[in-house]
């Protein structure tokens, strides 16, 4: 009996859950600079972003792990993105921002240069990553075409993914 | 159908917290045979969970139990003698109803693991028959018929005694088993029948069984069957007896009032408490750091109150919320009894096992683990500590042996001591033994202690047993003691006399969400040491620090302990100088122990472990991380994979780094950092070193400064300095600069319109090199700089 409640309770659930895809053409992204470039990961995957804040270190982890930082009693990782992008490491500056990624079941602190926008984009508008980019691992969820330029858009998962 | 889900689920708790009872029940029972408070809650036991079992269905559950009950019951009646024998017969019938529960737990039934048990009833049977001839048949019969109700199958013995004389071992198994058929066929029927006569009545009595103390339910499931069977005469008889015993033992059990709670809910209270912990550690930071600055205010005074006021209730209540969680470790210490009285007579030996301290309180995910490691402790005991009969007479001892298994508490620590009378360890045979094996060298057995030699035991593969048996000799059971141990981050002590017995002593933290920690400085860095792997912390010249091939070493008291500094392990930046004197903290895991060097102790505090999620878990020697009152987030050692650690590390603790330095060729490459909180002070100072040409960096306070310094962006030669500066004046600046070796020699100029001459002792007392006095003229200043970073005019 409850089974077939189950069912039903389901179907619904999806009766609500499908007009939503059908208008999820447009994609949310926020789009930040790394060096000389315009990332962008869903506004979705984006728990907060803050001011540079104090860190501590972890040691035997590779570089581009800065430490962990204390976001409001939570322990949450800092993974410096330049280095991560075999980047020179670059100092703070007023611009430099956190950004908070969470994930399925990961969660991390992210260095960025500066902030952009946010940016919505037609998913017909996404590309997929181009196939010459290995070294980056599967890291790019595709390529945005904007009006004048291009923005990589980041796939947050493999981001979390810990590779080390 | 969730009807039956829930039902079910409360079966298994119930039987679960039920047989854990049972065995201790039973081993008292064999010594003292005429409890009959004791039977009839073992009867009660196995009376309850086949009558459980039948409602849900569990048919092979139902018939074994059904089985155990005939025995018990005739036992109960004082109709059957319980010997050795027929306890082996019905422990072994327990641990089969054990292995089915965990069957149904896991599979949700009792057919999947295809469990045999026609054996073991038909033994059960010839057990409760064999007694039975010579007692009463007329009498049984009616006992049997009055015990009815759900067990229409104990009409076994009846109809077999009324129909053709069937004699249960003469028959084959498959006999049996049809026999059994059959008659189980039957009493489906009618239970059948009656269950839907009942079935209103019977799902709210196990519905409630869930919520209450065990004997309630054994008494509600026979209240119905009084009822049943008012005819007979016998009736009155036997239902009075037994509601009489049970209204004797049930106000004991009624007292305790409980709730059952999920884990879940008291780990998620555990945690909010660890935020309220850490809450109140800021609280007090905050709170000292006022009282350092408003000192003597009034409000002060009620702030304190507020502050220890606050920090005394989350006190309590951590320990309240603690004890919440808290198990008697009378739940792992019940099974001993059983398994010391099994191993004695596999052995052939006379043991004796001594509980005490059995209320003492764990948390529940330490009961959880401890359960392992005393198993093989106590096995080890029982095959190798004990000597037999014969052995023990000859040393003057008793003729049976004695284990002791106590608990108590000791500070945040509780202690589990496992002491027996036996031949105890030869610390001589350890050390061959483990030279043979190439555990050791022959130079450090020379140099181990005695009580260094009896840890040789936590060895894996190390066993002095000469022959293997099935209880022990493999040499495996005591490195699981060590690992589960250092899991727990406990210690091992282990002492012994040779020939007259041996004491271990497992000493583990009461709980591991909340745990005392020494903090300690590594470098500019913190970490935490969990203080329940602290031995001691002493402080020692550097030159007792002797090499030995390749290690460092310290020799403390009478032993010689490794060294290794905190720093070199986690590769934290080498900034400070080596001072003369060091700080070593002596840890200790299970049975090994570590010299850890460190560069600062900075106390002891009460720390939440906090997990550095998925991303950062298991880095090799970081157990967590954890808040502490000023917001930082603090890395909490992992004492078991620092010893590992310290291991593949040599270096020479007393050798001093030399950093090379580059070379600076034109005026420019020199970098002089002014630090003043006046903007125009600090334009004048550029001013006036102009005419030497250097690069001139600017700080508007003292934290300013400290942070250029450290950020290594500049490689600066000298600083001037002004002393009253807001958020760290100069004195200190030049106080902290001073701690970092490599600016031991870095000029630093105070520049001030402090004229005093205590000014200048001040000034000369935190590292200044220099004193300058506001006003001054260009060239005066000019001068100095010149001087102290060596770049004269030409």
């Amino acid at each position: 009996m409850s089974d077939k409640l189950n069912k039903i309770i389901q179907k619904q659930k999806k009766q609500i859950e499908e007009p939503h895809k059908k208008e999820d053409d447009i994609v949310q992204l926020v789009g930040f600079i790394i060096g000389q470039e315009e990332y962008a990961v869903p506004i979705l995957n984006i728990q907060e972003i803050i001011k540079p804040i104090e860190y501590t270190r972890v040691p035997s982890v590779p570089s581009y792990i800065l430490g962990v930082f204390n976001l409001r009693g939570s322990v949450i990782p800092l993974i410096d993105l330049r280095r991560k992008f075999k980047m020179e490491p670059a100092k703070n500056t007023d611009d430099t921002r956190y950004i908070v990624m969470r994930g399925k079941d990961n969660i991390a602190g992210f260095v960025i240069d500066r902030l952009t926008e946010a940016i919505r984009i037609n998913r017909s508008k996404i590309g997929p990553p181009p196939e010459t980019i290995h070294s980056d691992k599967g890291m790019i969820y595709g390529i945005g075409m904007r009006e004048d330029y291009i923005l990589t858009i980041l796939k947050v998962e493999a981001l979390l993914k810990r590779d080390f | 159908m969730e009807d039956i889900q829930e039902i079910l689920e409360d079966f298994l708790v119930e039987a679960f917290e039920l047989i854990e009872q049972i065995d201790q029940n039973l081993v008292e029972l064999e010594s003292n045979a005429d409890d009959l408070d004791l039977l009839n809650s073992i009867f009660r036991v196995a009376h309850t969970i086949k009558g459980s079992s039948s409602f849900l269905g569990f048919e092979i559950l139902t018939r074994l139990t059904h089985h155990m009950e005939d025995v018990l019951n005739k036992a109960r009646k004082g109709e059957l003698k319980l010997t050795g024998d027929v306890m082996d017969v019905v422990l072994e019938s327990i641990d089969m109803m054990k292995a089915l529960l965990h069957a149904i737990r896991d599979s949700g039934n009792d057919t999947s693991i295809g469990m045999d048990i026609a054996d073991i009833c038909t033994r059960l049977d010839a057990i409760s028959n064999g007694e039975d001839i010579a007692v009463e048949k007329v009498a049984s019969q009616e006992e049997s018929m009055v015990q009815e109700e759900e067990h229409v199958a104990q009409n076994v013995p009846a109809l077999m005694n009324s129909g053709p004389e069937l004699d249960y071992s003469k028959m084959s198994d498959k006999e049996v088993e049809d026999e059994i058929e059959r008659l189980l066929k039957i009493r489906k029927e009618e239970d059948k029948k009656r269950r839907e006569a009942k079935k209103t009545e019977v799902i709210p009595t196990s519905a409630s069984s869930s919520t209450e103390k065990s004997s309630t339910p054994a008494e509600e499931k026979e209240s119905p069957q009084k009822t049943e069977a008012p005819s007979r005469p016998s009736v009155s008889a036997s239902s009075t007896t037994a509601p009489a015993k049970k209204e004797a033992t049930a106000p004991a059990t009624a007292m305790e009032q409980t709730i059952r709670v999920e884990v879940k809910r008291l780990d998620h209270l555990m945690n909010l408490i660890g935020e309220l912990v850490l809450g109140k550690n800021r609280l007090l930071k905050i709170y000292d750091d006022v009282e350092e600055r408003y000192e003597g205010e009034k409000f002060l005074e009620e702030l304190n109150q507020v502050v220890s006021s606050i920090s005394l209730v989350t006190t309590d209540l951590q320990i309240a919320v603690m004890k919440t969680r808290m198990l008697p470790i009378a739940k792992v210490f019940n099974k001993f009894p059983r398994m010391v009285r099994d191993l004695s007579r596999e052995l052939g030996k006379g043991i004796e096992l001594e509980i005490s301290g059995e209320e003492t309180e764990l948390d529940k995910s330490i009961v959880e683990e401890i359960g392992d490691p005393l198993v093989h402790i106590i096995r080890n005991s029982c095959d190798h500590g004990i000597e037999d009969g014969v052995t023990r007479k000859s040393r003057g001892k008793s003729e049976s042996g004695l284990i002791e298994l106590k608990a108590y508490n000791e500070g945040n620590h509780i202690v589990i001591e496992i002491t027996d009378d036996g031949n105890g360890l030869d610390p001589d045979i350890l050390r061959s033994k483990a030279i043979e094996k190439g555990m050791i060298t022959e130079r450090e057995a020379d140099a181990m202690s005695d009580k260094e030699a009896f840890t040789l035991i936590f060895k894996p593969s190390l066993s002095t047993s000469k022959k293997v048996t099935n209880v022990s000799g493999r040499g495996v059971g005591m490195d699981v003691v060590k690992t589960n141990i250092e899991k727990l981050n406990g210690i091992i002590d282990v002492d012994s006399e040779f020939g007259r017995g041996t004491v271990i002593k497992l000493k583990i933290p009461l709980t591991l969400a909340i745990i005392q920690a020494l903090l300690v400085g590594a470098q500019e860095e913190y970490y935490a040491i969990p203080l329940a792997s602290v031995l001691e912390t002493v402080r020692i010249p550097l030159d007792e620090i002797y090499t030995i091939e390749g290690k460092n070493v310290l020799r403390l008291r009478d032993e010689v302990l490794s060294l290794v500094r905190l720093s070199d392990i986690f590769g934290v930046k080498q900034v400070y100088d080596n001072s003369e004197h060091t700080y070593v903290v002596v840890i200790g895991l299970a049975e090994s122990k570590l010299g850890v060097i460190v560069d600062t102790l900075v106390g002891q505090e009460e720390i939440v472990i906090k997990s550095m999620g998925d991303y950062l878990q298991g880095i090799e020697g970081i157990a967590g991380a954890t808040i502490r009152g000023d917001g930082r987030v603090t890395l909490i050692v992992d004492v078991a994979a620092l010893m590992d650690l310290a291991k593949g590390i040599s270096v020479d603790i007393r050798a001093v780094s030399e950093t090379a330095e580059k070379i600076k060729s034109s005026p420019s490459d020199y970098v002089v950092l002014a630090v003043d909180d006046s903007k125009m002070d600090r334009n004048i100072m550029r001013k006036s070193m102009e005419p030497i040409g250097v690069t001139v960096i600017e700080a508007s306070n003292g934290q300013e400064a400290l942070g250029i310094l450290k950020s290594g962006e500049y490689n600066i030669d000298a600083i001037l300095i002004d002393i009253e500066m807001p958020r760290m004046d100069g004195y200190t600046l030049a106080a902290e600069i001073r701690k970092y070796s490599k600016y031991k020699n870095l000029p630093l100029i105070a520049v001030t319109s402090r004229t005093s001459k205590s000014d200048r002792l001040r000034g000369v007392e935190s590292g200044m090199s220099e004193y300058i006095t506001k006003p001054y003229s260009p060239e005066y200043l000019e001068s100095v700089v010149r001087k102290n970073i060596k770049l004269l005019s030409e």
